[in-house]
């Protein structure tokens, strides 16, 4: 069905940024990453590889994002049995949960991508914006734990066991956006 | 530089409309992840191929993640494609009717045909999709003299005297100097693009070009840099960038930079910003190909495309490609422009090389319609047609833009697209478009970005009034009752209430 007539630079990961050629303006950077990513998309009305690579930068997405997790934390304030703390502690574990399968545990496109499968070994977290670092919508998902543990920590006054539980879920969320953990698989967990 | 007015909308719906879009595929996505583990545990059948038991220890052969969206959300709509017809698709055809049982897995027809559906999907812009007797004749002649198809290529034994009679044709319909023609509308493209760039050369090319231009690009082994679609601020800049900076490391000079484009766009229904491209292209000195697949035909007015549309000569783009598979109701491309690039065609082209040629009767059904369109075959049918297109055009356009729906496009391409955004509103939409008998194309994600699928219309000159008027009406409660209605800015959606209360503050 795809006609594979991918030939890309040999020794270059195709997931990284262009490096040690000209200085571009960063606008151009974009464009740049998509000189040899030029491929046949069958049935597609743009040249774009990967849509899952502007996904997150969608108009909405970002608002969607943030109604998602009040209405998490509004379902969970309204169960009876949860205190204030308790709800908080809750929505930024919970968050956290979900923010870690989907964005850094499940790997590959629910669709296919004529790409040849550079993709597929790449959780959805290395593949927004094909690899490009401390773009705006990796920030923000950056940020945006932040300030649920920041806002969690303070309605459960900082106690000791709630903090243990927050920090503990922050780190595993926070520790693989790191660029240095870019396609780092510890222990071989979630390789293929 | 425009000597009429260019208009062209891409409204933004609300905001409110790209977050119910997100929530519509997250609740999507879930259930898929849940019908997913429960196909896993057995709780429900499997429909999908899968392998044998004793191949489940060795290395998968395909992706289960791969297929998610196709097993979970297309399948769920998979009924509003690929329809079997029955009849030719002309402005209205037979449907054969079909149902399902389990959910749109297995079809089975019911052996009935659904009659006179009105066909807002086919590429029929000038309706020569017809079964006329009398108008097929010289075809049919044609086809009991030659045959079938050519087992040859054109530089070997192929080139009948049909191909030249065909290529003067052309020639003269575009007001260039040559042209040739090939079997196949893609093949033109991707064939021919690696004849006249390679190593060495830049090729600037639009966002949202057709696949045939991309893969053309691709096998020539230019670099390829793509500009914001439509957008010739971008352009420029490219171009000036292409020409401070030179090649990537050696900064040579680019040994050739060529602008590639189209002359409507498919999806999105925008002609291309060709005065201003000409400026840059003879500016910066850089070539022109422009592919006018969709506007040959269907724009302009005596149907020459968009250098006539623009009031252009066509000496100001160096190789016009088109289609004949859309307007002339045949298959097959042409590459026109100067005798010298033609005929450096007809040596270098791989199509002409390794390629059979088209086949006769086919060129003749090209013949017959062009000579229909130019007036030379004594009628003014053509001219009627080019015209009534443009009517339906512009009347199609205005009334969805009064009813409120958001459109994209320029007002002028009788390519419709009217915005959809929700993946649940695709199916409900197409489907019950069928029930009032109208057939249209609809496209979501990931074909289009995520939060614009789209319901595609392509107006026909073979549309008469009533059947536009059965569809827009269709449209009008359509739109009512799935609230597609999103348009900020739409004239009025009722003209004579208004001119009711007009008449009435005036007593």
């Amino acid at each position: 069905m795809y006609v594979w007539v991918l030939a890309h630079r040999p020794g270059k990961s195709l997931y990284s940024p262009i490096s040690g050629s000209v200085v571009l303006p960063a606008r151009f950077e974009m464009l740049c990453n998509l000189f040899y990513r030029i491929k046949m998309n069958v049935g597609v009305a743009h040249s774009e590889v990967n849509p899952n690579t502007r996904v997150m930068n969608s108009r909405g997405m970002w608002l969607t994002y943030a109604l998602g997790v009040g209405m998490l934390h509004i379902v969970l304030l309204s169960i009876p049995f949860f205190s204030v703390p308790v709800a908080w502690t809750l929505t930024n574990v919970i968050h956290n949960l979900g923010m870690y399968v989907f964005l850094h545990a499940v790997k590959g496109t629910p669709f296919e991508t004529p790409d040849q499968g550079k993709a597929r070994l790449l959780t959805h977290w290395e593949q927004l914006d094909y690899g490009v670092q401390f773009t705006s919508s990796r920030k923000f998902f950056t940020i945006s734990p932040i300030i649920l543990y920041f806002l969690a920590s303070f309605y459960t006054k900082y106690d000791p066991t709630h903090f243990i539980l927050n920090t503990t879920s922050l780190l595993t969320v926070l520790i693989p956006k790191l660029p240095q953990l870019h396609g780092v698989r510890i222990f071989g967990i979630n390789k293929y | 530089l425009y000597k009429k007015t260019f208009i062209e909308h891409f409204e933004q719906a609300p905001m409110y409309v790209a977050v119910l879009t997100f929530l519509g595929f997250g609740v999507g996505t879930i259930f898929g992840y849940l019908r997913d583990f429960m196909r896993a545990w057995g709780l429900e059948k499997r429909n999908v191929a899968t392998e044998r038991e004793q191949q489940k220890d060795f290395v998968p052969l395909y992706q289960d993640f791969e297929n998610f969206y196709t097993r979970n959300l297309y399948m769920r709509i998979r009924d509003n494609w690929n329809r079997p017809i029955c009849s030719v698709p002309g402005p209205q055809f037979d449907l054969m009717e079909r149902v399902t049982d389990d959910y749109n897995w297995t079809f089975r027809f019911t052996g009935r045909t659904i009659k006179n559906v009105i066909n807002m999907g086919s590429y029929n812009y000038l309706g020569f999709a017809e079964t006329d007797v009398n108008a097929l004749k010289t075809v049919t002649i044609e086809l009991q003299k030659y045959g079938t198809g050519i087992c040859s290529t054109r530089q070997e034994m192929g080139t009948l005297d049909k191909h030249v009679e065909l290529e003067k044709l052309v020639a003269k319909f575009l007001g260039v100097e040559d042209a040739m023609v090939f079997g196949m509308g893609f093949a033109t493209n991707s064939m021919n693009i690696p004849a006249l760039v390679g190593k060495g050369c830049l090729i600037l090319s639009d966002e949202l070009n057709h696949t045939s231009l991309v893969l053309g690009a691709r096998l020539s082994g230019a670099t390829i840099r793509i500009f914001k679609h439509n957008n010739m601020q971008s352009l420029e800049k490219l171009l000036r960038d292409a020409i401070i900076y030179g090649q990537p490391r050696s900064h040579r000079a680019w040994r050739k930079i060529i602008i590639l484009v189209e002359g409507i766009y498919s999806m999105e229904g925008s002609i291309v910003r060709l005065p201003e491209i000409v400026s840059l292209k003879k500016k910066y000195k850089a070539y022109l190909y422009l592919d006018e697949a969709h506007s040959i035909g269907a724009v302009g007015a005596t149907g020459r495309g968009v250098v006539e549309y623009f009031g252009m000569s066509p000496d100001d783009v160096d190789v016009l490609m088109g289609t004949f598979t859309k307007s002339f109701g045949a298959a097959g491309g042409y590459i026109a422009g100067k005798k010298d690039l033609v005929d450096f065609l007809r040596t270098h082209s791989h199509s002409a090389v390794y390629a059979t040629s088209m086949c006769p009767p086919v060129a003749e059904q090209i013949i017959r319609a062009m000579k229909c369109l130019m007036g030379q075959d004594g009628t003014t049918q053509g001219l009627q047609r080019v015209r009534q297109l443009g009517k339906n055009t512009r009347y199609f356009r205005r009334r969805l833009h009064e009813m409120g729906f958001i459109i994209y496009g320029n007002d002028d391409s009788p390519v419709v697209p009217l915005l959809l955004y929700m993946p649940g509103k695709i199916g409900a939409f197409a489907r019950r478009m069928l029930e009032k008998n109208i057939g249209v194309v609809v496209v979501g994600f990931p074909a289009t970005p995520i939060t614009e699928s789209r319901a595609r219309f392509c107006v026909s000159a073979a549309h008469t009034r009533e059947m536009l008027d059965t569809v827009l009406n269709a449209l009008d409660e359509l739109g009512d009752f799935l609230h597609l209605k999103y348009s900020r800015y739409s004239k009025s959606s009722h003209p004579e209430l208004y001119e009711e209360t007009r008449l009435e503050l005036e007593d």
